[in-house]
């Protein structure tokens, strides 16, 4: 299945809280190892502005961004709307 | 060996301080890193022990700043040594902030911090031009989270920058240490070697650790229990920090976290406690993240990290409280006139009634300061298409678009306001009216449509009489407005009495409430001759309007053009012809595309002028053309239409068309009184007839009438019937008539209908006569002669010489095909800029536009030579 350019993988590093995940509520995050990968949805270039915005306005380290690959266990990409855990 | 500054307990970073002072030679110092790295606290305590040897001007560019207005402002008040007023354009504020640094006698260290916050698009190019013309003395610091804007690599190259980055401000072991031995904590060798190593000298991080190091039961274990997570360092701090304050400061902190800044009686009411303030100056004492914004300590903000962080939490433990606290915000910073930020929070706060409401209150001042850029910021608050429901927003949107000269737009939005007047209760049914009374009377003196206006005034009287005992804020603002187009409307329709008195009013009431831009509107529109004001008086007028723009940095406004208009139209009539024509061309330059009909209509007239007065007929006949097509713009009829018709038709009539000439004269006729330059038009057609005898019989009304009509029309009438005399072979009448125009030309200098009927010959006549106006006499031959006057300075075209290094510069970009604006790119200079030397240009060729600037110093030879010079990079 062909993945949407419009989803995306963010690397950050450090294990994220609630309330920094709260910064993201659109994304899907998962907490791996020391970093935090969030997983979402990004529209357009504003969307994808507004996220690193984020990051850096919460002194978040950014590891990468990156079109995200298919993730084997996932259903459908579109569907990465459902928020923090 | 410990250095802790003052009460804050930062750190003195000496290594830091000193590349800092070392830096100043250079033009330029960059600190780029992200949040939290310790730039603003290293700048701060920069600033403070370098105000020895420099004079230091500290800006910190507020949250979220779109307006390159405000922001140039503020570096105003930051270097100048008195506050006054700053100029409305942005590129003379910045023009006035290097002539302010160029005045200093020391040198000049300026600090620019968070410069990230400026959102302006224009910024960059505004940065490099005022980084290009800085002098030399004086060293620009600039601090962001992210590089500025501007082209580091060639200041690189030139070695003129230097540069601090995030590596760079890491604290360093040892400085971690002194960090602690600071403070109230102690930790042994161990535990902060691994704080240093977990934070990685990062600032921000190694402040909250030492706040929630301090007084806790374990520091040991803190700093063992913080290396052994992987969380995220600043949520983690952050968190911790928050959870060891006692649970009222946790709200208190939680609850003001929406507000960017706040004092002890905002943060009371959201806080919903009493007290405040103590709380705050003891977090600020205790370096925890608190930052007080003025030398008194009663006003407030978070640092980013933290109100960023504490939004995020409040929001989320508490998201059912937001819109009260926005509510809150909104109303109290709405009741201290905090217009801007009280929208924001009001808009935030879903309630967008209350926010329309306080736009529409305000919004009226925002127009008459010239504040238009801040009612678009304000509107931009809102979703699109709110004001389709909101009449105030309707009428906000009115005032902004009819600022840009957008009349549709404008008369749309009047429109969507206008259908919820039925609706609206009856207090705020009757202020609704006035708005839209006012914006519509501004909006029909736009189209000309001047009985419109009259009517508007009267209702606009009307419903301000009808609540006298009512304070109504915007009484004497509406008042200045309804004054204004009143006067202007009674301008150009000739009724010059009332227009004197409402102008007069208008500037006077606009001077008591502080309004430069109304008054200098009221100004701009008195100097036009009547009755009781003089041709030489109502040019003195135009003059004193200009000058007094000049005073308000408003000279480059566009309801400055009638002033310019007036005293070039007043310099033309006393045969100045080409000071007029300088005059008119600045006319045109402020009008920028959008001059109102009315004004264009005596711009071209007064073109016209110069054009018959110096016998190029045809020319004349284009401009009275184009005069005659701009009056047909006008719903109503303008006061100068009778000359327009008289001055078209005997041009018509002098280039051989009579056909022409007696169609155009068919045309409606003035009101009586005013049918002068019709019966002079007609007088005209009779001589170019050979009817001589019949001129003579169709001016006696004109000439005889008492009180006698205006003298430029009595001065015409008066040579018109000499020449008829004359070809009747009476010379003594002939005579007579050119002695009676000498004798009402004379206390005004009238030598322009002396002109323009080729008075030559009568003049000849009267030599033998008459020799009471020897003055006047010698001017007017001179003028016929084709010299100037004696006080009229002709500019000979100029050589190369007389153009000055930049005009010749921007002179060798006017033949490509770049705007203005991007010619101010190429040569790093501000359109302000660009637009003056082309004004001098123009002026000094001799020209009025581009094309024939262009052809002119081909001709000259100006280009050729110069191009590569001018070429750019």
């Amino acid at each position: 299945m062909a993945v949407p350019p419009s989803l995306y993988t963010i690397r950050i590093r450090g294990r994220l809280g609630a309330t920094a995940l709260s910064a993201f509520p659109t994304m899907e995050a998962e907490l791996n190892g020391a970093e935090t990968v969030l997983t979402g949805v990004l529209e357009d270039q504003s969307a994808m502005f507004g996220v690193l915005a984020q990051i850096e306005a919460l002194g978040l380290e950014l590891l990468e961004l990156r079109p995200a690959e298919p993730a084997p266990g996932r259903e459908s990409p579109a569907s990465g709307e459902g928020g923090s855990p | 060996m410990t250095n802790v500054s003052g009460t804050r307990g930062l750190l003195d970073r000496k290594d830091l301080l000193r590349r800092l002072d070392q830096a100043v030679t250079r033009r330029l110092t960059v600190i780029s890193a992200p949040p939290g790295s310790g730039k603003t606290s290293l700048l701060r305590a920069w600033a403070d022990h370098s105000k020895r040897l420099h004079r230091v001007a500290f800006v910190s560019v507020e949250r979220d700043l779109r307006s390159d207005q405000r922001f140039w402002c503020a570096v105003l008040d930051a270097v100048r040594s008195t506050a006054g007023e700053a100029p409305a354009e942005v590129d003379q504020v910045i023009d006035s902030v290097l002539s302010e640094i160029a005045g200093q006698t020391e040198p000049v260290v300026l600090i620019i911090d968070d410069l990230h916050e400026l959102r302006s698009a224009d910024a960059p190019a505004q940065l490099e031009y005022f980084l290009a013309h800085l002098p030399s003395t004086t060293h620009l610091v600039l601090s962001s989270r992210r590089d500025p804007p501007i082209r580091l690599h060639q200041l690189r190259l030139a070695d003129a920058i230097a540069e601090i980055r995030a590596d760079d401000l890491r604290f360093t072991e040892d400085e971690t240490r002194e960090l602690l031995a600071g403070s109230t904590v102690s930790l042994s060798g161990e535990g902060v070697a691994a704080l240093h190593q977990r934070t990685e000298g990062w600032a921000a991080g190694l402040r909250l650790a030492v706040i929630s190091l301090t007084g806790h039961p374990e520091p040991e274990r803190f700093v063992a229990e913080f290396s052994g997570t992987d969380r995220a360092i600043g949520e983690y701090l952050m968190a911790e920090m928050l959870e060891r304050q006692p649970s009222e400061v946790r709200r208190l902190l939680l609850r003001t976290s929406l507000v960017d800044r706040m004092n002890g009686e905002l943060a009371d009411l959201l806080a919903g406690r009493s007290g405040s303030e103590q709380i705050l100056l003891a977090l600020e004492e205790a370096n925890a993240f608190v930052v007080s914004l003025d030398a008194e300590r009663t006003w407030f903000r978070y640092h980013q990290l933290l109100a960023n962080f504490l939004r995020l939490e409040l929001r989320r433990t508490s998201a059912d409280e937001v819109p009260d606290l926005h509510r809150r915000a909104g109303r109290w910073f709405a009741d201290r006139g905090n217009v801007v930020e009280a929208v924001r929070h009001l808009v935030a706060a879903g309630d967008w009634p209350e926010a329309a409401r306080l736009v529409a209150d305000h919004s009226f001042r925002w127009v008459l300061n010239g504040q238009a850029g801040t009612i678009r910021a304000v509107l931009q608050a809102f979703p699109e298409g709110a004001s389709a429901d909101h009449p105030d927003l309707a009428l906000a949107h009115a005032a902004a678009e009819l600022n840009q000269g957008r009349a549709e737009e404008a008369a749309a939005q009047l429109e969507l306001a206008e259908a919820h007047l039925g609706s609206a209760t009856p207090a705020h049914r009757s202020r609704l009216a006035v708005a839209i009374a006012s914006l519509r009377l501004a909006l029909a003196r736009h189209s000309g449509q001047f009985s419109a206006v009259i009517e508007q005034v009267r209702m606009l009287e009307a419903s301000m009489a009808d609540e006298p005992g009512e304070p109504f804020a915007m009484d004497s603002e509406l008042r200045g407005v309804a004054l204004l187009n009143l006067g202007i409307v009674e301008t150009w329709t000739g009724r010059l009495l009332e227009a004197e008195r409402h102008l007069t009013e208008g500037a006077a009431l606009a001077r008591r409430t502080g309004r430069p831009y109304l008054e200098v509107a009221c100004r701009a529109h008195q100097g036009f001759p009547s009755a009781s004001v003089s041709v030489a008086t109502a040019r003195e007028r135009g003059l004193e309007a200009v000058a007094l723009a000049e005073r308000h940095g408003l000279d480059d406004r566009p309801i400055l053009a009638p002033a310019l208009g007036a005293a070039g139209g007043m310099a033309i009539w006393m045969g100045e012809f080409d000071e007029g024509e300088r005059w008119l061309q600045r006319a045109w330059e402020v009008g920028a595309g959008h001059v109102e009909p009315a004004i264009a209509v005596l711009l071209h007239l007064a073109a016209g002028m110069v054009h018959a007065g110096r016998g190029q007929q045809r020319s004349a006949l284009e401009a009275f053309t184009a005069a005659a097509r701009a009056q047909s713009l006008l719903t109503g009829v303008h006061a100068l239409a009778p000359r327009i018709t008289g001055w078209l038709a005997t041009t018509q009539a002098r280039l051989g068309m009579p056909a022409q000439a007696r169609a155009t004269l068919a045309g409606p006729s003035p009101d009586p009184g005013r049918t002068g330059p019709i019966v002079n038009a007609r007088a005209w057609l009779c001589l170019v007839d050979g009817n001589p005898g019949l001129a003579v019989e169709a001016l006696r009304p004109v000439r005889e009438t008492t009180p006698p009509i205006e003298p430029f029309t009595l001065v015409e009438a008066h040579l018109l019937a000499g020449t008829a005399y004359l070809r009747l072979g009476d010379r003594d009448a002939a005579a007579a008539a050119t002695a009676a125009a000498l004798a009402t030309a004379e206390p005004d200098r009238l030598i322009f209908p002396f002109a323009m009927t080729e008075a030559a010959e009568l003049l000849g006549v009267l030599r033998h006569h008459e020799t009471a106006h020897g003055a006047l006499l010698a001017d007017i031959n001179d003028q016929l002669r084709g010299a100037s006057p004696p006080n009229t300075d002709r500019v000979p075209l100029p050589r190369s010489g007389e153009l000055t290094p930049s005009e010749l510069r921007v002179l060798g970009l006017l033949p490509t095909n770049l705007t203005r604006a991007e010619i101010a790119r190429d040569l790093h200079v501000s359109i302000h800029t660009v637009n003056t030397h082309i004004r001098n240009l123009y002026a000094k060729l001799g020209v009025g536009d581009r094309s024939a600037a262009v052809q002119n110093a081909r001709r000259l030879r100006l280009l050729s030579n110069r191009n590569s010079a001018a070429a750019p990079q």
